[in-house]
């Protein structure tokens, strides 16, 4: 497995192990260390005695250390794998030693138990029954929520911000339990509003009427096109078998990739990736589940040109995709964006039109110029319209250097009123903000 | 939009106490607000379902605001070129490790290059600049006209707006103003006093104080009647630091004051040194040039102690005249005769404020005490090599000195503080090598195990130094190659 510097350190649990890793990847810190196709190891010279056992599984990455650490990877994992990604060639030994050879071993034993489990013929008749109750656990569900709403707007949402956390933890634990976690997760949204920000009530109410939209629109399913069928049946949480998706035919293009967003939820890192598409001119989100201690199934790296197959969930609206096929990396620059904020403003209403409940999305915007008006920044267009930038932005100075006053080519995302500038077009080259 | 203010009032006082109007809903709605009517008589599904298709009218027709007259200035056109990708990925890397030291280092050959950074790394480079005072100059030459653009837009960066010595002694903060006034009096000492002089009037006491004493850089007989203009100064102290000022100036007259009553003092004969005060000593001269009458040490005399205070002012040279001797021949036989020794400091002294070179050679090679505070004066060459040989006995304060040195420490030096440095992990840790790496040469490199404690349990950590010193090196190597290219 080929991983890349960046790749392994966004293995790392948190910035201690990052930079810790950073200092263990010199080869004077390793007594001895090797590689083979199965697997990667080393052994650190720590403060103790005895130099610590660090073993890398390569075919399906995963960490084994002897150090006491409770971080996973630990320091040692990290600092072994950015050493590999360096400097190859100093890993001269290819003979697993016997500490390594055992539990590669016994983990190759496990994943063919697995895989047994898997080859196991499906029994239909308890597929079909399972999806039934899952089904009917999740009407059940629709229906408490449907109420939960209307007593809210019954008793009027006044009172709200009084309620606390728990209260809406209480419904939202209610949704995981009736197996629709995406609507559980959009109930947990309600209760990290900001209830002392001026317009809670307005962010409240359209999170709310989302919720309602949904719910109504899973109890009317049968009326609805098919695809919107789906748009509600993955926002209530069910899963798409990504196997089944990866059979299908999908849009094969240069992609840019425009941005990346990183959220960290416990032990989930969660991976929200931009991509624009050259040719087909579409954008798509590709999100990636990282859980501590796995590698990352594609890399993406923000400004970087990709050649790839993408298959897109279905959608009357599509944007979420997966990675089918990534092919190589190339340098291409060229690209059309929206010429003004009316432009954008009309796609936004395409696409609201299909999809009232939908989420951000991307946009290539052309020639706008960050503006301070009424005591904020704005993104002016070629046009003399004006566009928010979204509160709490962090990199306000950097887009202003590279602007210098001029107008932009700009990736952003975001919906209606506020947008999030991503990356600019600075001398015909796309830099990441 | 009015419509959703209607809907939000709605909502937050509930449907049981208010109904949305069909005349508070737009036109265009009428026909769809009548189907939901029509459809269910709950009122809290009617509510949510207008208010659900409020929510997408209001999405669907969302317009950006139409503002003409809303402008912004433009950057100037970059002047000088912009370094080389390489050194930007350096500098990059330099930020990255923390170490403000590389970094001035950094923008030295930066700013000497005359070059300066890409737009991208303007507002990091700035944002340092708030929190490092001393390198705020060299970040102002370094971003360029961007930055000068840039730092407009931002009350925390308003010291880049100011770029020339003389716009900063204007309009600088304090700080500032006593950096350009250092600097002056380094390269033109005659218009930092002048400039000095014109702001005098304003200026409070405690800044006077710290501005007088810059003046002891490149000091002269011309600074002599501004100096003593100020024994008119109501403040003690500003009269005080001028005085100690006006004894280091070999002109000046308190020192040939000095000279007189010192010549009619000491003499040598057979039985050594011989000192007695002449009687009948002007009143004056302890007024007006702060000598005290009265020892502060039971070691010494009240003679003694007057004695003591005016050698201390008197160039050393005078006493070549005076005793008719060499240094050499002075040194061996004052540190024989017991008053001589008792008088010795003063000497060192008097070597210091001079800045006398061939005494301070002198000194280091007769004197049997070693004086730490000669060891500036000596040529380089002879700094390190006494700073080698007293290492062992004065490790402290001969890195305490070495650190203020602004250029590089020989391979021999280093390796001495190195080997003592490594011995002490607690006082001398990592932030040690990071903040003195512009001294540390990069050959070093190659030596760093020889550096290593015989103790075991200090080689670990040492070793982990080692690493660290290491990375730093490199950095400081890939800055001089990349701007080299």
């Amino acid at each position: 497995m080929q991983l890349s510097e960046e790749q392994v350190l966004a293995l790392a649990p948190d910035e201690s192990s990052r930079k810790s890793g950073k200092e263990l990847s010199s080869p004077g810190k390793w007594v001895s260390k090797g590689v083979n196709e199965l697997a990667l190891w080393g052994e650190c010279q720590g403060s103790g005695s005895k130099p610590y056992q660090t073993q890398v599984d390569l075919a399906n990455i995963a960490f084994k250390c002897s150090c006491p650490s409770r971080k996973f990877p630990c320091k040692h994992g990290v600092g072994l794998l950015l050493l590999y990604a360096r400097a190859k060639s100093e890993f001269t030994s290819h003979d697993m030693p016997a500490w390594v050879s055992e539990w590669i071993g016994k983990r190759s034993e496990k994943q063919e138990k697995q895989v047994e489990k898997k080859d196991k013929p499906v029994d239909e008749a308890a597929q079909a029954k399972r999806r039934q109750a899952r089904e009917q656990k999740v009407s059940d569900g629709i229906e408490e929520l449907l109420q939960w709403i209307k007593d809210i707007i019954r008793n009027g949402i006044i009172s709200i911000p009084e309620k606390g956390s728990a209260w809406f933890e209480n419904m939202s634990r209610r949704m995981v339990d009736a197996q629709a976690s995406g609507l559980a997760g959009m109930i947990r949204t309600l209760s990290e509003i900001n209830f002392y920000r001026d317009g809670w009530q307005t962010e409240f109410i359209d999170q709310l009427l989302r919720l309602y939209i949904i719910a109504t629109g899973f109890k009317n399913n049968e009326t609805l096109p098919t695809l919107l069928q789906q748009d509600i049946r993955t926002w209530i949480g069910f899963t798409q078998n990504q196997e089944e998706l990866k059979e299908q035919t999908g849009v094969t293009d240069t992609w840019l990739v425009l941005g990346k967003q990183v959220t960290e939820e416990e032990n989930l890192t969660i991976e929200r990736n931009w991509l624009y598409g050259i040719n087909s001119n579409q954008y798509a989100l590709v999100l990636q589940f990282l859980i501590r201690g796995q590698g990352a199934q594609v890399a993406l790296t923000p400004g970087l040109f990709i050649q790839a197959e993408l298959v897109f969930y279905p959608s009357v609206s599509p944007l979420r995709a997966i990675v089918k096929k990534q092919l190589n990396t190339e340098k291409v620059q060229q690209y059309k964006g929206f010429a003004n904020w009316q432009q954008v403003a009309e796609a936004e209403t395409d696409q609201a039109s299909i999809l009232p409940f939908r989420n951000e999305r991307p946009f290539i915007i052309e020639q706008v110029c960050p503006v301070f008006y009424n005591q904020q920044w704005w993104l002016q267009d070629s046009n003399n319209a004006l566009m928010n930038i979204k509160g709490g932005f962090k990199n306000i100075w950097k887009l202003l250097s590279l602007s210098g006053g001029e107008a932009l080519n700009m990736a952003v995302v975001g919906k209606e009123t506020a947008y999030e500038p991503f990356g600019v077009w600075y001398q015909n080259e796309y830099r990441i903000l | 939009m009015q419509t959703w203010d209607q809907i939000i009032n709605t909502a937050l006082l509930g449907t049981d106490k208010r109904t949305l109007a069909a005349n508070e809903l737009p036109a265009e709605l009428a026909a769809a607000v009548e189907l939901i009517q029509k459809s269910t008589t709950d009122k809290e599904d009617q509510f949510l379902q207008i208010a659900a298709l409020a929510f997408n009218y209001r999405q669907c027709g969302m317009l950006p605001l139409q503002k003409e007259g809303v402008t912004i200035s433009k950057a100037a056109i970059e002047e000088k070129p912009y370094c080389s990708p390489w050194a930007l990925q350096t500098v990059n890397d330099i930020l990255e490790s923390e170490s403000n030291s590389l970094l001035q280092f950094w923008l030295q050959l930066c700013a000497a290059k005359n070059q300066v950074v890409t737009p991208e790394l303007v507002p990091a480079l700035l944002t340092i600049g708030t929190q490092q005072k001393k390198l705020q100059n060299l970040v102002v030459a370094c971003c360029g006209k961007r930055g000068d653009w840039l730092s407009k837009f931002n009350p925390e960066w308003n010291f880049s707006t100011a770029t020339t010595q003389e716009e900063l002694w204007e309009t600088g903060s304090a700080e500032q103003r006593k950096a350009v006034l250092e600097q002056l009096r380094k390269d033109d000492p005659a218009k930092a006093r002048t400039w000095l002089q014109q702001t005098w009037a304003q200026e409070d006491a405690g800044t006077k104080v710290e501005w007088l004493m810059l003046m002891d850089i490149n000091i002269g007989e011309d600074d002599i009647e501004f100096l003593e203009s100020l024994a008119k100064e109501k403040s003690k102290k500003v009269k005080d630091v001028a005085l100690w000022l006006l004894k280091q100036i070999p002109e000046s007259p308190i020192v040939h004051q000095y000279q007189q009553v010192l010549q009619k003092t000491v003499t040598i004969g057979k039985k050594g040194l011989q000192i007695k005060l002449p009687a009948g000593l002007d009143e004056n001269l302890f007024k007006t040039t702060g000598l005290d009458k009265l020892s502060n040490s039971k070691d010494f005399t009240d003679e003694e102690f007057i004695i003591f205070q005016m050698m201390q002012a008197v160039p050393p040279a005078f006493w070549e005249t005076r005793l008719n001797s060499e240094p050499d021949i002075i040194i061996r036989s004052m540190q024989k005769d017991p008053i001589g020794k008792k008088l010795m400091p003063a000497l060192v002294q008097a070597v210091v404020a001079f800045k006398d070179q061939q005494w301070a050679t002198a000194f280091m090679q007769n004197s049997q005490v070693f004086y730490i505070d000669i060891i500036p004066l000596l040529p380089v060459k002879e700094q390190e090599f006494y700073s080698i040989k007293f290492m062992d006995q004065f490790s402290e304060n001969i890195i305490e000195h070495a650190i203020k040195r602004e250029d590089t420490w020989s391979l021999d030096l280093t390796r001495a503080i190195f080997i003592k440095t490594a011995k002490s992990v607690y006082q001398y840790n990592r932030s040690f090598y990071s903040r003195y790496i512009h001294c540390i040469p990069i050959g070093i490199v190659t030596e760093l195990e020889k550096c290593a404690p015989a103790e075991d349990y200090l080689k670990n950590t040492w070793y982990n130094t080692s690493e660290y010193i290491t990375t730093l090196i490199n950095l400081k190597k890939q800055t001089i190659q990349s701007f080299n290219d």
